[in-house]
Parts: structure tokens; C-alpha cells; sequence
């Protein structure tokens, strides 16, 4: 294929994230999330947002298939998320699961944690011997040079700091060339301007390539800015979805609010 | 002191009594044998400086038969540990690997060195294979030990990205657990130049094997030169085993650099 060449469209639906009434639990006596139904459609940038314990990360876990749904289905991209099922393998590949822990090796480098986003892609047998193509190598230093770290991809991840480990994660999931991104609360403990870098980075990356991402978030005005949609969960409810265009803000329900009334239901 | 410790302390005391009466110690014996030790003591004064290189040749080859036995025995320990571990494995393989690895480590050395000695006859090869075994044994438990509490974040991400357990093995949990790997390996060393110096003793090679014929023809002077060689040698490599602990332990476990003086 030649690099000039536009890539055909696949023939897609507008839905890529679809859960039907889904409930789950940890234990037996406790739902973590009750009656979810909601959609995500294809390239939006989907928020979540609610307060600690509200079942944010559950739900972004029901969606990479590392739980399961107790009642209720889901389907990504047309199938049921599993990890532990091979058939979802492939998706697998394809979402780029950040988590509140970031999860990096903390003894590899910089480079080695984002290289890892091209495992599934990549001949066991080579990458076992830590022997990577090119054109791969090449690619994670371009994500390294998008957020800013190749000067340091040599370092060990223990060595950097919060925003630094944050920026490694996201190069990371990009690297899997994913069709969707889940990101747990990655910017909820950072500064205000490293925030917003770290959101443009998405940004950026959600108008180069046809990226659903759905990000939890503590703060809700920084859902407000960068989501086309948010949603808001409390006691595993979805109480309120609301679209964001511009400073329009539409409540599916009721029509169109203030950012103020949203605060207040947010309280 | 708080009554419960008093009562800690008196369970002790009661349990040595109970079983020094089961194990025939008497005080008594150990009061008659003294003057036998200073005796003993006296003639270990007399050490005989001629013998200094060939014992020092003795323990070159203890170390040799540490460093084979640890080496093997770490690499065959590890694919057992990674095998063994619970979070990596299904019941049907971890549980009997587990049960063959607590079976090898019921014997100590000495006792592998003995049976080594009837198979391949006596010399450092049957030491060398009791320290592989004892290694394996050891190293196997605490690596899997210590793969079963790498944090399960890393492992949660990756394995998330749909890579393969193999995958998942090179790029998580083995650099995840390798500090505690390079710990273990010196730990083992240590120890097994240690347990080395004594299977001379079943005619299994090594330093041992001076010692103890000194011994048994009550050349307690020329026994003490490979016993003083043995403590010089352990007591370099434990400031060696130090010096490599610093160096690349203690720095990736603080999760920063920091200069060691
Ligand atoms: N591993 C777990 N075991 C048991 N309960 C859990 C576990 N993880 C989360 N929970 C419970 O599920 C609920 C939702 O948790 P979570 O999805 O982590 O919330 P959030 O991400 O919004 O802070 C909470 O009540 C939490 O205590
Ligand atoms: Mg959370």
C-alpha cells in the first residue's frame, strides 16, 4: 500500500459502545452499578464523572472485559467483552485501557512500556527476545516526541513523575493504534495546566484518528470542556447524560440546562 | 514487660526443657566434656602457615562447585517458580508442581549429597548436584513467592492490551519480580559456599573434605587453617554480596537514584 493512498472506510455503525440495562456487583449483597444503559457513539469523547465510589472504574472495566455483567448485555463493536475469552482478543488489541494506576512496568523504560502497546501485533517468538520491527520503534518514538518524553525514553518509569508516568500510559495506548480509549481519572491528581496538556494530547489524538474515548473524571467542569457527552453516576446510577456543543448543554430528558443546575445535581 | 510476654517466655522455657529430655541434653555432660574443649581450643592455636595455599586451593574449589550449583539451580528454578506461581497458573499445574518443590526441599544438603555420593560416586560432581538441588528447591518457592505479590496493576494493564502469557511473562512479571531475583541469587550464594564447605564431609568435594580428615586424626591445628580460610572467604563475599545489593537493590526498590557512599 502506498503511503498516499486513502484507507477505504470499513462499512461501520454509528454505535461502538452499547450497554442494555446492565448490572454488576463485587459481592453478593451490594450492586456496584444498577440499570446502566447508554451509548457511545463512534470519534466522541465520552465522559464519565461522579463521586468516589460511584462505580466509575467498574464501568470502564465492564467495557475492556475484565468484569462481567451480573444482569444485562453489552456489546462492543458488536461483541460481548471478555478478557478470558479468546475470540475477544482482537478487540482486546484495539482498546486502549488506561487505568486509575496507570499500570506501567516500573523497571522498563520509557520506550519499553509504550513498545508494549504493540505486543499483540508483534511475532511472540521476536518480541520475546525484545526484538522489535522498525517501523514499530519508529512509531514509539513519534508518540514519545507527541507528549514530550523522548528525551527521556531511556529513563525507567520509577524515575519520572506523575505527569511524566501519565504521558507514558497514554503514548502507550496509542501505540496499540486503538479504536477506543478507556481512561480511569488519569488527569485527578495533576495541576491545572498539566491537566489541559494532557487533555489536548487526547484531543489531538481523537482528530487524527477515528478515537472513541471515554474518560472518567473527578472534576466535572473538565468533562464539561472536552466531552461531547457526559454522564453522571451516583450509587452505580446513571442519573443525568447530557450532550455538550459548545456552551449548549442538552439534557436528553428535560431539554437544556445550566452548567450551574448540572453542578448542583453533580453535589 | 506485660504478663502476656511472661507467659510467651515460660511456654518457651517449658517447650527447650521438654525437649532437651527427649534429646538426652544434659548439662551435666557438657560441664564433664569442657575441660575436653579447652584442650581442643589449645591445639587449634597451633595453625601451620605452610598449609595456607592448599587450603585456600580447597576453597577455590568449593567456590567453583557454589557457583556451578547456584547458577544451574537458579535456572532451572525459574521456569519451575513461573510455573508454580498461582496467579499465572491453573490448579493442575501449580499444586503438583508445588507438592515435587516442598518434597525437594524436606532434605538438606547433605542428605542430596550423600545420595549423589552412591550415584555418581564420591567427588565434587555428586556436591555440585546436591547444591542444584537444594537451590531449586529455595530459589523456586521464594520467586514464586514473589511473583504472586508483584502489584497486579501492571499485569491488569498489559494483559488488558491482549497480549499473550508468554508476552505477559517477559514484560511484566519478570521484570517485576527480578529485584527479588537478584536478592535470592545472592542470598544463595552466600549460603550455598557455606553449605559447600561442609558436604566434604560425605566425601562430596569441596573444603570440607580437609576438615573433616583433620579432624578425625585430631590435627586440630591444621584443621583450623581451612576453617579461618572458609571464614575469610565468607566474610568477602557477604561484603561483596553488599556492595551488589546497594548498587542495584536498594535503588530500584526506593524508586529513585541514590548515590551510595
Ligand atoms: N475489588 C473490589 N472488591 C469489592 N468491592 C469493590 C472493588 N472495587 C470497587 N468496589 C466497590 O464498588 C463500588 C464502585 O467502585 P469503583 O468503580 O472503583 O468507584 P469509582 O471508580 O467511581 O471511585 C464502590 O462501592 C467500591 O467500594
Ligand atoms: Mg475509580
Amino acid at each position: 500500500m502506498s503511503l498516499t493512498s486513502t484507507p477505504i472506510p470499513k462499512i461501520q455503525t454509528k454505535t461502538i459502545i452499547q450497554m442494555n440495562n446492565v448490572w454488576t456487583s463485587y459481592d453478593a449483597k451490594n450492586f456496584a452499578l444498577k440499570e446502566i444503559t447508554l451509548s457511545v457513539d463512534r470519534g466522541v469523547n465520552y465522559a464519565i464523572v461522579g463521586q468516589s465510589g460511584s462505580g466509575k472504574s467498574t464501568l470502564l472495566k465492564l467495557i475492556n472485559g475484565m468484569m462481567h455483567p451480573s444482569r444485562g448485555t453489552i456489546r462492543v463493536d458488536y461483541q460481548t467483552p471478555d478478557i478470558t475469552n479468546k475470540k475477544f482478543k482482537k478487540m482486546m488489541a484495539k482498546i486502549g485501557y488506561i487505568p486509575q494506576t496507570l499500570g506501567l512496568v516500573k523497571n522498563l523504560t520509557v520506550l519499553e512500556n509504550t513498545l508494549m502497546g504493540a505486543l499483540p501485533r508483534i511475532n511472540t517468538l521476536n518480541s520475546l527476545f525484545n526484538i522489535f520491527p522498525s517501523n514499530e520503534i519508529d512509531e514509539a518514538h513519534r508518540l514519545l516526541t507527541m507528549v514530550g518524553l523522548e528525551n527521556k525514553s531511556k529513563r525507567k518509569a520509577y524515575q519520572l513523575s506523575g505527569g511524566e508516568k501519565r504521558r507514558v500510559a497514554i503514548a502507550r495506548a496509542l501505540m496499540q493504534k486503538p479504536e477506543i480509549l478507556l481512561a480511569d481519572e488519569i488527569v485527578s491528581e495533576l495541576d491545572r495546566v498539566t491537566s489541559h496538556e494532557i487533555m489536548e494530547l487526547i484531543a489531538e489524538a481523537q482528530r487524527r484518528i477515528n478515537l472513541t474515548a471515554i474518560m472518567v473524571h473527578h472534576d466535572i467542569n473538565l468533562a464539561l470542556e472536552y466531552a461531547n457527552r457526559v454522564a453522571v453516576i451516583k450509587n452505580g446510577e446513571k442519573i443525568l447524560e447530557i450532550g455538550v456543543d459548545g456552551d449548549q448543554i442538552i439534557d436528553f430528558q428535560t431539554g437544556n440546562m445550566t452548567q450551574q443546575e448540572i453542578l448542583e445535581m453533580y453535589e | 514487660m506485660n504478663p502476656k510476654n511472661n507467659l510467651i517466655i515460660g511456654i518457651i522455657v517449658a517447650v527447650v526443657i521438654a525437649a532437651s529430655i527427649n534429646i538426652d541434653a544434659n548439662p551435666v555432660n557438657f560441664v564433664d566434656g569442657f575441660p575436653k574443649l579447652i584442650k581442643i581450643a589449645e591445639e587449634m592455636t597451633q595453625v601451620d602457615p605452610n598449609l595456607f595455599h592448599i587450603a585456600f586451593s580447597a576453597m577455590f574449589e568449593t567456590i567453583q562447585m557454589a557457583i556451578i550449583g547456584t547458577v544451574v539451580g537458579v535456572a532451572i528454578a525459574l521456569p519451575l517458580s513461573i510455573l508454580a506461581a498461582r496467579n499465572l497458573n491453573s490448579k493442575w499445574v501449580y499444586a503438583p508442581l508445588r507438592a515435587l518443590l516442598a518434597a525437594i526441599r524436606t532434605f538438606p544438603s547433605i542428605l542430596w549429597a550423600i545420595l549423589f555420593v552412591i550415584i555418581v560416586g564420591l567427588g565434587p560432581f555428586a556436591g555440585v548436584l546436591a547444591i542444584i538441588m537444594y537451590t531449586i528447591g529455595f530459589v523456586a518457592k521464594l520467586q514464586y513467592e514473589a511473583i504472586e505479590a508483584i502489584d497486579s496493576d501492571p499485569v491488569d494493564a498489559i494483559s488488558s492490551i491482549g497480549v499473550s502469557k508468554l508476552q505477559l511473562i517477559r514484560y511484566v512479571v519478570i521484570p517485576e519480580s527480578a529485584s527479588h531475583l537478584l536478592s535470592q541469587i545472592l542470598y544463595m550464594f552466600d549460603y550455598n559456599v557455606r553449605q559447600t564447605s561442609i558436604l566434604g564431609l560425605v566425601g562430596a568435594g569441596g573444603i570440607g573434605y580437609y576438615i573433616i580428615n583433620y579432624i578425625q586424626f585430631f590435627e586440630y591445628g591444621k584443621a583450623t587453617v581451612f576453617m579461618l580460610v572458609v571464614l575469610i572467604v565468607v566474610l568477602v563475599i557477604d561484603l561483596i554480596s553488599i556492595k551488589i545489593r546497594d548498587k542495584f537493590i536498594i535503588k530500584s526498590q526506593r524508586g529513585m537514584e541514590m548515590k551510595i557512599k
